[in-house]
Protein backbone atom coordinates (compact mmCIF):
# COMPACT_ATOMS: atom_id res chain seq x y z
CA UNK A 1 0.00 0.00 0.00
CA UNK A 2 1.16 3.54 -0.82
CA UNK A 3 2.04 5.28 2.35
CA UNK A 4 -0.47 8.84 2.92
CA UNK A 5 2.62 10.50 3.70
CA UNK A 6 6.01 9.62 3.44
CA UNK A 7 9.34 11.74 4.47
CA UNK A 8 12.63 10.89 2.83
CA UNK A 9 15.68 12.36 4.05
CA UNK A 10 13.86 15.82 4.22
CA UNK A 11 16.00 18.47 5.55
CA UNK A 12 15.39 22.33 5.71
CA UNK A 13 16.66 25.95 6.24
CA UNK A 14 15.77 29.08 7.50
CA UNK A 15 18.49 30.97 5.56
CA UNK A 16 20.98 29.65 7.86
CA UNK A 17 19.35 28.25 10.07
CA UNK A 18 18.88 24.41 9.96
CA UNK A 19 15.12 23.29 10.88
CA UNK A 20 15.01 19.36 10.18
CA UNK A 21 18.09 17.50 8.85
CA UNK A 22 17.69 13.77 7.05
CA UNK A 23 14.44 13.56 8.45
CA UNK A 24 12.40 10.08 7.07
CA UNK A 25 9.11 8.89 8.49
CA UNK A 26 5.77 7.57 6.68
CA UNK A 27 2.32 7.30 8.26
CA UNK A 28 0.24 4.47 6.63
CA UNK A 29 -3.80 5.30 5.52
CA UNK A 30 -5.83 5.35 8.57
CA UNK A 31 -3.14 5.97 10.72
CA UNK A 32 -2.98 8.82 13.58
CA UNK A 33 0.48 9.92 14.42
CA UNK A 34 1.45 12.91 16.95
CA UNK A 35 4.02 14.87 16.16
CA UNK A 36 5.89 15.92 19.17
CA UNK A 37 8.94 17.66 20.43
CA UNK A 38 9.62 20.78 22.12
CA UNK A 39 9.12 24.27 20.68
CA UNK A 40 11.34 24.91 18.15
CA UNK A 41 12.56 21.13 16.88
CA UNK A 42 10.78 21.65 13.65
CA UNK A 43 7.47 20.61 13.70
CA UNK A 44 5.50 23.51 12.54
CA UNK A 45 7.91 23.04 9.47
CA UNK A 46 7.02 19.66 8.62
CA UNK A 47 3.43 20.98 8.52
CA UNK A 48 4.50 23.66 6.06
CA UNK A 49 6.60 21.10 3.45
CA UNK A 50 3.71 18.78 3.35
CA UNK A 51 1.18 21.55 2.34
CA UNK A 52 3.31 22.61 -0.45
CA UNK A 53 4.22 26.10 1.40
CA UNK A 54 7.88 25.29 1.38
CA UNK A 55 10.15 23.18 -0.59
CA UNK A 56 12.87 20.66 1.12
CA UNK A 57 16.28 21.70 0.58
CA UNK A 58 16.94 18.27 0.00
CA UNK A 59 14.83 14.96 0.07
CA UNK A 60 11.18 13.93 -0.99
CA UNK A 61 8.23 14.75 0.48
CA UNK A 62 5.85 12.31 -1.08
CA UNK A 63 1.56 12.99 -0.80
CA UNK A 64 0.62 9.59 -1.94
CA UNK A 65 2.26 9.26 -5.42
CA UNK A 66 2.63 12.68 -5.67
CA UNK A 67 6.15 14.56 -5.12
CA UNK A 68 5.61 17.56 -3.35
CA UNK A 69 8.44 19.79 -5.19
CA UNK A 70 5.51 18.96 -8.19
CA UNK A 71 2.34 20.80 -6.82
CA UNK A 72 1.93 23.71 -6.08
CA UNK A 73 -0.53 24.04 -2.67
CA UNK A 74 -4.01 24.47 -4.62
CA UNK A 75 -3.36 20.82 -6.01
CA UNK A 76 -2.39 19.21 -2.87
CA UNK A 77 -5.37 20.48 -1.63
CA UNK A 78 -6.55 17.58 -2.93
CA UNK A 79 -5.28 15.38 -1.01
CA UNK A 80 -4.21 16.95 2.25
CA UNK A 81 -6.54 19.00 4.56
CA UNK A 82 -3.85 20.94 6.73
CA UNK A 83 -5.30 23.64 9.76
CA UNK A 84 -2.13 25.70 11.11
CA UNK A 85 -1.35 27.18 14.43
CA UNK A 86 -3.79 29.92 15.26
CA UNK A 87 -6.29 29.11 12.20
CA UNK A 88 -9.37 30.80 14.29
CA UNK A 89 -7.62 34.00 13.00
CA UNK A 90 -7.64 32.67 9.56
CA UNK A 91 -11.67 32.46 8.45
CA UNK A 92 -12.47 35.35 6.15
CA UNK A 93 -16.44 34.20 4.52
CA UNK A 94 -19.44 35.77 5.99
CA UNK A 95 -21.19 32.74 7.48
CA UNK A 96 -19.36 29.48 9.21
CA UNK A 97 -21.11 27.79 6.11
CA UNK A 98 -19.49 29.48 3.58
CA UNK A 99 -16.35 29.28 5.45
CA UNK A 100 -16.45 25.61 5.62
CA UNK A 101 -17.58 25.15 2.26
CA UNK A 102 -14.68 27.23 0.47
CA UNK A 103 -12.18 24.25 0.27
CA UNK A 104 -14.42 21.55 -1.57
CA UNK A 105 -15.94 24.75 -3.85
CA UNK A 106 -12.36 25.86 -4.27
CA UNK A 107 -11.66 22.28 -5.27
CA UNK A 108 -14.38 22.01 -8.32
CA UNK A 109 -16.36 19.51 -6.63
CA UNK A 110 -19.73 19.17 -7.72
CA UNK A 111 -22.60 21.32 -6.05
CA UNK A 112 -24.43 18.87 -4.19
CA UNK A 113 -21.09 17.53 -3.08
CA UNK A 114 -20.29 20.57 -1.55
CA UNK A 115 -23.37 20.43 0.48
CA UNK A 116 -22.45 17.06 1.47
CA UNK A 117 -19.51 17.33 2.73
CA UNK A 118 -19.93 20.90 4.27
CA UNK A 119 -23.07 19.27 6.21
CA UNK A 120 -20.86 16.54 7.51
CA UNK A 121 -18.37 18.81 8.64
CA UNK A 122 -20.26 20.77 10.61
CA UNK A 123 -21.93 17.82 12.19
CA UNK A 124 -18.80 16.43 12.94
CA UNK A 125 -17.94 19.50 15.01
CA UNK A 126 -21.90 20.14 16.08
CA UNK A 127 -21.34 23.59 14.60
CA UNK A 128 -24.35 23.06 12.24
CA UNK A 129 -26.67 25.67 15.13
CA UNK A 130 -23.84 27.53 13.97
CA UNK A 131 -23.48 27.43 9.89
CA UNK A 132 -25.39 30.60 9.52
CA UNK A 133 -23.44 33.15 12.21
CA UNK A 134 -20.16 34.96 11.39
CA UNK A 135 -17.12 33.27 11.74
CA UNK A 136 -16.03 36.52 14.02
CA UNK A 137 -19.17 36.42 16.21
CA UNK A 138 -18.08 32.69 17.46
CA UNK A 139 -15.71 32.56 20.91
CA UNK A 140 -12.12 31.97 19.52
CA UNK A 141 -12.35 28.01 20.51
CA UNK A 142 -15.18 28.00 18.29
CA UNK A 143 -13.87 29.26 15.66
CA UNK A 144 -10.76 27.26 16.01
CA UNK A 145 -13.34 24.15 15.34
CA UNK A 146 -14.80 25.94 12.07
CA UNK A 147 -11.33 26.47 10.61
CA UNK A 148 -10.88 22.29 11.29
CA UNK A 149 -14.30 21.65 9.76
CA UNK A 150 -13.17 23.79 6.70
CA UNK A 151 -10.03 20.94 6.66
CA UNK A 152 -12.93 17.89 7.66
CA UNK A 153 -14.76 19.52 4.63
CA UNK A 154 -11.84 18.97 2.02
CA UNK A 155 -12.00 15.31 2.38
CA UNK A 156 -8.95 14.87 2.23
CA UNK A 157 -6.88 11.23 2.24
CA UNK A 158 -4.47 13.18 5.17
CA UNK A 159 -5.25 15.71 7.95
CA UNK A 160 -2.49 17.72 9.09
CA UNK A 161 -3.50 19.70 11.92
CA UNK A 162 -1.03 22.12 13.97
CA UNK A 163 -1.63 22.90 17.85
CA UNK A 164 -5.54 21.74 17.53
CA UNK A 165 -6.79 22.14 21.00
CA UNK A 166 -4.86 25.20 22.24
CA UNK A 167 -7.82 27.33 23.68
CA UNK A 168 -10.20 24.26 23.98
CA UNK A 169 -12.11 23.37 26.97
CA UNK A 170 -12.06 19.46 28.04
CA UNK A 171 -15.80 18.88 26.14
CA UNK A 172 -14.37 20.78 22.86
CA UNK A 173 -10.88 18.81 22.86
CA UNK A 174 -13.85 15.55 23.41
CA UNK A 175 -15.74 17.11 20.09
CA UNK A 176 -12.06 17.04 18.21
CA UNK A 177 -11.13 13.63 19.70
CA UNK A 178 -14.53 12.15 18.26
CA UNK A 179 -14.14 13.84 14.89
CA UNK A 180 -10.79 12.97 14.29
CA UNK A 181 -11.14 8.92 15.23
CA UNK A 182 -13.84 9.36 12.64
CA UNK A 183 -12.27 10.49 9.83
CA UNK A 184 -9.33 7.86 10.52
CA UNK A 185 -11.88 5.29 10.77
CA UNK A 186 -12.50 6.12 7.20
CA UNK A 187 -9.15 5.30 6.31
CA UNK A 188 -7.68 8.76 6.77
CA UNK A 189 -4.28 9.27 8.25
CA UNK A 190 -3.55 11.72 10.96
CA UNK A 191 -0.39 14.32 11.44
CA UNK A 192 -1.15 16.14 14.57
CA UNK A 193 1.07 18.38 16.19
CA UNK A 194 0.45 19.03 19.37
CA UNK A 195 2.12 19.56 23.16
CA UNK A 196 -1.45 18.34 24.87
CA UNK A 197 -0.13 14.68 25.46
CA UNK A 198 -3.38 14.37 26.92
CA UNK A 199 -5.71 14.73 23.84
CA UNK A 200 -2.74 12.95 22.32
CA UNK A 201 -3.43 9.76 24.32
CA UNK A 202 -6.76 9.87 23.66
CA UNK A 203 -6.48 11.05 19.71
CA UNK A 204 -3.71 9.31 18.45
CA UNK A 205 -1.38 5.96 18.07
CA UNK A 206 1.61 6.63 17.15
CA UNK A 207 4.30 9.14 18.11
CA UNK A 208 7.13 10.63 15.83
CA UNK A 209 9.03 12.96 18.51
CA UNK A 210 11.48 15.92 16.89
CA UNK A 211 14.71 17.05 18.46
CA UNK A 212 16.52 19.62 16.83
CA UNK A 213 15.17 18.84 13.32
CA UNK A 214 16.07 14.97 13.62
CA UNK A 215 14.00 11.84 14.15
CA UNK A 216 14.14 11.17 17.59
CA UNK A 217 12.16 8.41 18.21
CA UNK A 218 8.99 6.81 16.12
CA UNK A 219 6.76 4.33 18.40
CA UNK A 220 3.27 3.14 19.72
CA UNK A 221 2.26 6.15 22.44
CA UNK A 222 0.70 3.95 24.41
CA UNK A 223 4.18 2.63 25.89
CA UNK A 224 5.97 5.62 25.35
CA UNK A 225 3.56 8.17 27.27
CA UNK A 226 4.30 6.44 30.48
CA UNK A 227 7.85 6.43 30.44
CA UNK A 228 9.24 9.11 32.30
CA UNK A 229 12.84 8.65 32.10
CA UNK A 230 12.61 8.46 27.85
CA UNK A 231 10.02 11.37 27.65
CA UNK A 232 12.35 13.69 29.89
CA UNK A 233 15.11 14.52 27.31
CA UNK A 234 12.92 15.37 24.46
CA UNK A 235 11.34 18.41 26.74
CA UNK A 236 8.27 15.48 27.35
CA UNK A 237 6.35 15.19 30.07
CA UNK A 238 4.07 11.74 30.84
CA UNK A 239 0.24 13.11 30.91
CA UNK A 240 -1.41 12.19 34.15
CA UNK A 241 -3.33 9.20 32.75
CA UNK A 242 0.08 7.61 31.87
CA UNK A 243 1.38 8.49 34.89
CA UNK A 244 -1.37 7.17 37.10
CA UNK A 245 -1.13 4.30 35.25
CA UNK A 246 1.97 3.52 35.31
CA UNK A 247 2.64 4.45 38.89
CA UNK A 248 0.00 1.84 40.10
CA UNK A 249 1.08 -0.65 37.78
CA UNK A 250 -1.93 -0.98 36.12
CA UNK A 251 -2.47 -3.79 33.40
CA UNK A 252 -1.73 -2.85 29.84
CA UNK A 253 -0.26 0.58 31.17
CA UNK A 254 -3.65 2.08 29.63
CA UNK A 255 -2.63 6.04 28.32
CA UNK A 256 -6.57 6.70 27.46
CA UNK A 257 -8.63 7.74 30.49
CA UNK A 258 -11.67 5.47 29.87
CA UNK A 259 -9.10 2.37 29.65
CA UNK A 260 -7.58 3.24 32.85
CA UNK A 261 -10.73 4.05 34.84
CA UNK A 262 -11.60 0.17 33.71
CA UNK A 263 -8.17 -1.50 34.52
CA UNK A 264 -8.51 0.87 38.02
CA UNK A 265 -12.20 -0.69 38.99
CA UNK A 266 -11.19 -3.84 37.59
CA UNK A 267 -7.68 -4.38 39.54
CA UNK A 268 -10.09 -3.08 42.67
CA UNK A 269 -12.86 -5.61 42.43
CA UNK A 270 -9.85 -7.69 42.79
CA UNK A 271 -10.62 -9.93 39.46
CA UNK A 272 -7.98 -9.43 37.16
CA UNK A 273 -9.39 -10.15 33.54
CA UNK A 274 -8.79 -12.80 30.89
CA UNK B 1 -1.39 42.53 51.76
CA UNK B 2 -4.06 42.99 49.39
CA UNK B 3 -3.17 43.09 46.09
CA UNK B 4 -6.56 43.24 43.75
CA UNK B 5 -10.18 43.50 45.94
CA UNK B 6 -13.52 43.04 43.47
CA UNK B 7 -16.91 43.73 44.87
CA UNK B 8 -20.00 42.89 43.15
CA UNK B 9 -18.06 43.40 39.80
CA UNK B 10 -20.19 42.87 36.82
CA UNK B 11 -19.09 43.64 33.06
CA UNK B 12 -21.15 44.25 30.00
CA UNK B 13 -19.47 44.19 27.00
CA UNK B 14 -20.31 46.99 24.61
CA UNK B 15 -23.69 46.49 22.74
CA UNK B 16 -24.54 43.28 24.92
CA UNK B 17 -27.54 42.58 27.26
CA UNK B 18 -26.35 39.90 29.42
CA UNK B 19 -23.46 40.65 31.97
CA UNK B 20 -20.13 38.29 31.02
CA UNK B 21 -19.46 38.86 34.67
CA UNK B 22 -21.99 38.72 37.59
CA UNK B 23 -21.61 40.18 40.98
CA UNK B 24 -17.77 38.59 40.58
CA UNK B 25 -16.43 39.39 44.81
CA UNK B 26 -12.62 38.04 45.08
CA UNK B 27 -9.44 39.05 46.57
CA UNK B 28 -5.83 38.21 45.54
CA UNK B 29 -3.16 39.10 47.97
CA UNK B 30 0.16 39.64 47.57
CA UNK B 31 2.46 36.20 47.61
CA UNK B 32 -1.00 34.38 46.44
CA UNK B 33 -1.81 32.70 43.62
CA UNK B 34 -5.47 32.42 42.76
CA UNK B 35 -6.35 30.15 39.65
CA UNK B 36 -9.93 31.05 37.92
CA UNK B 37 -11.15 27.36 36.02
CA UNK B 38 -14.63 27.08 34.28
CA UNK B 39 -16.17 26.63 30.97
CA UNK B 40 -15.20 28.30 27.99
CA UNK B 41 -16.69 31.67 28.55
CA UNK B 42 -17.21 31.40 31.81
CA UNK B 43 -16.06 34.58 32.74
CA UNK B 44 -12.43 34.17 33.63
CA UNK B 45 -10.85 35.72 30.56
CA UNK B 46 -13.12 39.27 31.37
CA UNK B 47 -12.25 38.98 35.13
CA UNK B 48 -8.84 39.17 34.19
CA UNK B 49 -9.66 41.68 31.83
CA UNK B 50 -11.40 44.23 34.19
CA UNK B 51 -8.80 43.13 37.03
CA UNK B 52 -6.20 44.62 34.71
CA UNK B 53 -8.18 47.89 33.96
CA UNK B 54 -8.58 47.42 30.36
CA UNK B 55 -12.13 46.36 30.79
CA UNK B 56 -14.01 48.91 30.20
CA UNK B 57 -11.52 50.94 29.31
CA UNK B 58 -10.04 49.23 26.28
CA UNK B 59 -12.71 47.26 25.96
CA UNK B 60 -15.59 49.64 26.01
CA UNK B 61 -18.77 48.26 27.98
CA UNK B 62 -19.93 48.81 31.33
CA UNK B 63 -18.78 48.07 34.71
CA UNK B 64 -20.74 47.84 38.09
CA UNK B 65 -19.62 47.20 41.46
CA UNK B 66 -15.95 48.31 42.59
CA UNK B 67 -12.67 47.03 41.41
CA UNK B 68 -9.70 47.98 43.87
CA UNK B 69 -6.23 47.52 43.04
CA UNK B 70 -2.66 48.41 45.18
CA UNK B 71 -0.06 47.17 42.88
CA UNK B 72 0.44 48.27 38.99
CA UNK B 73 -0.75 45.16 37.21
CA UNK B 74 0.69 43.37 34.20
CA UNK B 75 -1.31 41.28 32.30
CA UNK B 76 0.23 38.27 29.65
CA UNK B 77 -2.55 37.24 26.68
CA UNK B 78 -3.21 34.10 25.52
CA UNK B 79 -2.18 35.71 22.40
CA UNK B 80 1.54 36.46 22.57
CA UNK B 81 1.67 37.69 18.90
CA UNK B 82 -0.75 40.21 19.51
CA UNK B 83 1.58 41.86 22.78
CA UNK B 84 4.56 41.92 20.51
CA UNK B 85 5.65 45.89 20.07
CA UNK B 86 6.34 45.13 16.48
CA UNK B 87 9.00 47.98 16.97
CA UNK B 88 11.74 45.72 18.67
CA UNK B 89 14.61 43.83 16.46
CA UNK B 90 15.81 42.15 19.11
CA UNK B 91 14.23 39.88 21.91
CA UNK B 92 16.31 42.25 24.37
CA UNK B 93 14.86 45.38 22.52
CA UNK B 94 11.20 43.52 22.98
CA UNK B 95 11.39 43.16 26.56
CA UNK B 96 13.03 46.39 27.47
CA UNK B 97 9.70 48.14 25.21
CA UNK B 98 7.69 48.72 28.68
CA UNK B 99 10.11 49.62 30.98
CA UNK B 100 11.33 52.13 28.26
CA UNK B 101 7.78 53.48 28.49
CA UNK B 102 7.84 53.77 32.06
CA UNK B 103 10.36 56.36 31.97
CA UNK B 104 12.84 54.47 33.81
CA UNK B 105 16.69 55.19 34.18
CA UNK B 106 18.84 53.42 31.69
CA UNK B 107 20.84 50.94 33.95
CA UNK B 108 17.14 50.14 35.95
CA UNK B 109 15.78 49.34 32.46
CA UNK B 110 19.10 46.67 31.84
CA UNK B 111 18.78 45.34 35.12
CA UNK B 112 14.68 44.29 34.80
CA UNK B 113 15.55 43.16 31.04
CA UNK B 114 18.44 41.46 31.78
CA UNK B 115 16.70 39.46 34.77
CA UNK B 116 13.43 39.03 33.15
CA UNK B 117 15.78 36.97 30.13
CA UNK B 118 17.53 34.91 32.72
CA UNK B 119 14.09 33.68 34.40
CA UNK B 120 12.37 33.21 31.46
CA UNK B 121 15.58 31.25 30.27
CA UNK B 122 15.70 33.52 27.07
CA UNK B 123 19.20 34.57 26.97
CA UNK B 124 20.30 32.59 24.56
CA UNK B 125 17.35 34.08 22.48
CA UNK B 126 18.50 38.29 23.35
CA UNK B 127 19.78 38.92 20.05
CA UNK B 128 17.24 37.41 18.06
CA UNK B 129 14.85 38.89 15.58
CA UNK B 130 11.51 38.36 17.73
CA UNK B 131 9.35 37.29 14.26
CA UNK B 132 11.58 34.39 13.94
CA UNK B 133 10.54 32.77 17.42
CA UNK B 134 8.67 30.11 17.62
CA UNK B 135 4.91 30.65 19.04
CA UNK B 136 6.65 29.09 22.43
CA UNK B 137 9.72 30.83 22.60
CA UNK B 138 7.19 34.19 21.75
CA UNK B 139 5.30 33.70 24.75
CA UNK B 140 8.43 33.18 27.05
CA UNK B 141 9.36 36.50 25.28
CA UNK B 142 6.06 38.57 25.67
CA UNK B 143 6.02 36.83 29.58
CA UNK B 144 9.08 38.87 29.84
CA UNK B 145 8.49 42.05 28.96
CA UNK B 146 5.45 41.63 31.30
CA UNK B 147 7.88 40.76 34.49
CA UNK B 148 10.41 43.18 33.44
CA UNK B 149 7.88 45.91 34.01
CA UNK B 150 8.23 44.79 37.83
CA UNK B 151 4.12 44.26 38.26
CA UNK B 152 2.91 43.84 41.87
CA UNK B 153 0.10 41.82 40.31
CA UNK B 154 0.38 39.41 37.40
CA UNK B 155 -2.59 38.16 35.73
CA UNK B 156 -1.84 35.26 32.99
CA UNK B 157 -4.47 34.10 30.52
CA UNK B 158 -3.74 30.59 29.59
CA UNK B 159 0.01 30.89 29.84
CA UNK B 160 1.08 27.65 28.91
CA UNK B 161 -1.34 27.36 25.65
CA UNK B 162 1.93 27.57 23.21
CA UNK B 163 4.61 26.07 25.66
CA UNK B 164 5.70 22.32 25.58
CA UNK B 165 5.08 20.41 28.23
CA UNK B 166 8.69 20.82 29.79
CA UNK B 167 8.43 24.63 29.36
CA UNK B 168 4.78 25.04 30.71
CA UNK B 169 6.48 22.93 33.86
CA UNK B 170 9.31 25.47 33.78
CA UNK B 171 6.78 28.69 34.10
CA UNK B 172 4.58 27.08 36.78
CA UNK B 173 7.85 26.90 38.90
CA UNK B 174 8.72 30.17 38.05
CA UNK B 175 4.99 31.48 39.12
CA UNK B 176 5.64 29.87 42.25
CA UNK B 177 8.93 31.98 42.36
CA UNK B 178 7.54 35.15 41.48
CA UNK B 179 4.23 34.68 44.09
CA UNK B 180 7.13 33.81 46.51
CA UNK B 181 8.97 36.97 46.20
CA UNK B 182 5.50 38.75 47.50
CA UNK B 183 3.83 38.94 43.70
CA UNK B 184 0.26 38.66 43.43
CA UNK B 185 -0.78 36.14 40.96
CA UNK B 186 -4.52 35.89 39.35
CA UNK B 187 -4.62 33.22 36.46
CA UNK B 188 -7.12 31.55 34.13
CA UNK B 189 -5.69 28.13 32.82
CA UNK B 190 -7.33 24.79 31.47
CA UNK B 191 -4.37 22.95 32.39
CA UNK B 192 -6.07 21.74 35.44
CA UNK B 193 -3.69 19.40 36.00
CA UNK B 194 -1.28 21.67 37.09
CA UNK B 195 -2.86 23.28 39.87
CA UNK B 196 -2.42 21.62 42.36
CA UNK B 197 0.84 21.97 42.77
CA UNK B 198 0.91 25.91 42.00
CA UNK B 199 -2.72 27.43 43.34
CA UNK B 200 -3.24 28.06 46.65
CA UNK B 201 -6.87 28.82 45.48
CA UNK B 202 -9.13 27.96 42.85
CA UNK B 203 -12.19 30.09 42.11
CA UNK B 204 -14.54 28.10 39.51
CA UNK B 205 -16.79 30.63 37.66
CA UNK B 206 -19.80 29.34 35.87
CA UNK B 207 -22.07 31.99 33.52
CA UNK B 208 -19.98 34.50 34.98
CA UNK B 209 -20.95 34.05 38.45
CA UNK B 210 -18.52 32.27 41.18
CA UNK B 211 -19.97 28.96 41.59
CA UNK B 212 -17.38 28.08 44.42
CA UNK B 213 -13.78 28.97 45.91
CA UNK B 214 -11.75 26.30 47.65
CA UNK B 215 -8.24 24.93 47.51
CA UNK B 216 -7.07 22.86 45.21
CA UNK B 217 -8.70 20.20 46.33
CA UNK B 218 -11.99 21.54 44.94
CA UNK B 219 -10.53 19.88 41.58
CA UNK B 220 -11.31 16.59 43.16
CA UNK B 221 -15.03 17.30 43.76
CA UNK B 222 -17.56 15.01 42.51
CA UNK B 223 -19.19 18.22 41.27
CA UNK B 224 -16.03 19.50 39.66
CA UNK B 225 -15.65 16.05 37.88
CA UNK B 226 -18.82 15.65 36.04
CA UNK B 227 -18.85 19.32 34.74
CA UNK B 228 -15.01 18.44 33.18
CA UNK B 229 -13.10 20.63 35.60
CA UNK B 230 -11.62 17.46 38.13
CA UNK B 231 -8.14 17.01 37.32
CA UNK B 232 -7.38 14.41 35.27
CA UNK B 233 -6.59 11.56 37.74
CA UNK B 234 -9.74 13.04 39.80
CA UNK B 235 -11.68 12.26 36.94
CA UNK B 236 -10.44 8.47 36.10
CA UNK B 237 -11.40 7.93 39.60
CA UNK B 238 -14.40 8.38 39.41
CA UNK B 239 -15.65 7.30 36.60
CA UNK B 240 -14.01 3.80 37.44
CA UNK B 241 -16.87 3.93 40.18
CA UNK B 242 -14.28 3.86 43.33
CA UNK B 243 -15.85 5.76 45.97
CA UNK B 244 -14.86 9.24 47.10
CA UNK B 245 -12.60 11.27 48.23
CA UNK B 246 -11.46 10.83 44.47
CA UNK B 247 -7.10 11.59 44.78
CA UNK B 248 -6.16 14.84 43.48
CA UNK B 249 -2.82 13.75 41.73
CA UNK B 250 -0.69 10.98 41.04
CA UNK B 251 0.80 11.27 43.89
CA UNK B 252 -2.67 11.13 46.56
CA UNK B 253 -3.63 8.31 43.96
CA UNK B 254 -0.56 6.15 45.04
CA UNK B 255 -1.08 6.85 48.68
CA UNK B 256 -4.97 5.81 48.59
CA UNK B 257 -3.23 2.39 46.70
CA UNK B 258 -1.43 1.60 49.45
Amino acid sequence: MIPALRLDGVSFCYDTIPALADLSFAIAPGERVALLGRNGAGKSTVVRLVAGLARPDEGTVWVGDWDTRDCVPEQLAWRVGSVFQHADQQLFAATVRDDVSFGPRALGVGKREVERRTDRALEDLDLTAHAGHHPYDLSPALRKLAALAGALALEPALLVLDEPTIGLDRALRARVTRALLDRAAGSVALLVITHDLTFAAETLERGVVLDRGTLACDEPLAGLLGDATRLEPLGLVPPPVAALSAALDLPGRPVRAADAARELARVARGRPGP
Amino acid sequence: MRSLKLEEASFWYPATESPALRGVSLEVAQGEIVALVGALGAGASTLLLVAADLAPRVTGGRLAGSVARRDRSGIVLPTPWTQASGMAFTVWDEVAFGPANLGWPTHEIARQVDRALEQLELVPLAARDPTTLSGGELQRVIIAAILAMDPGLVLFDEPTAELDPDGARTLWRLIRLLAKQGKAILLATSALDALPDVADRVVWLEDGAVRAVGTPDLLADVTTCDSGLGTSVATVWRSSGLPGPYPLTVGHALQRWR
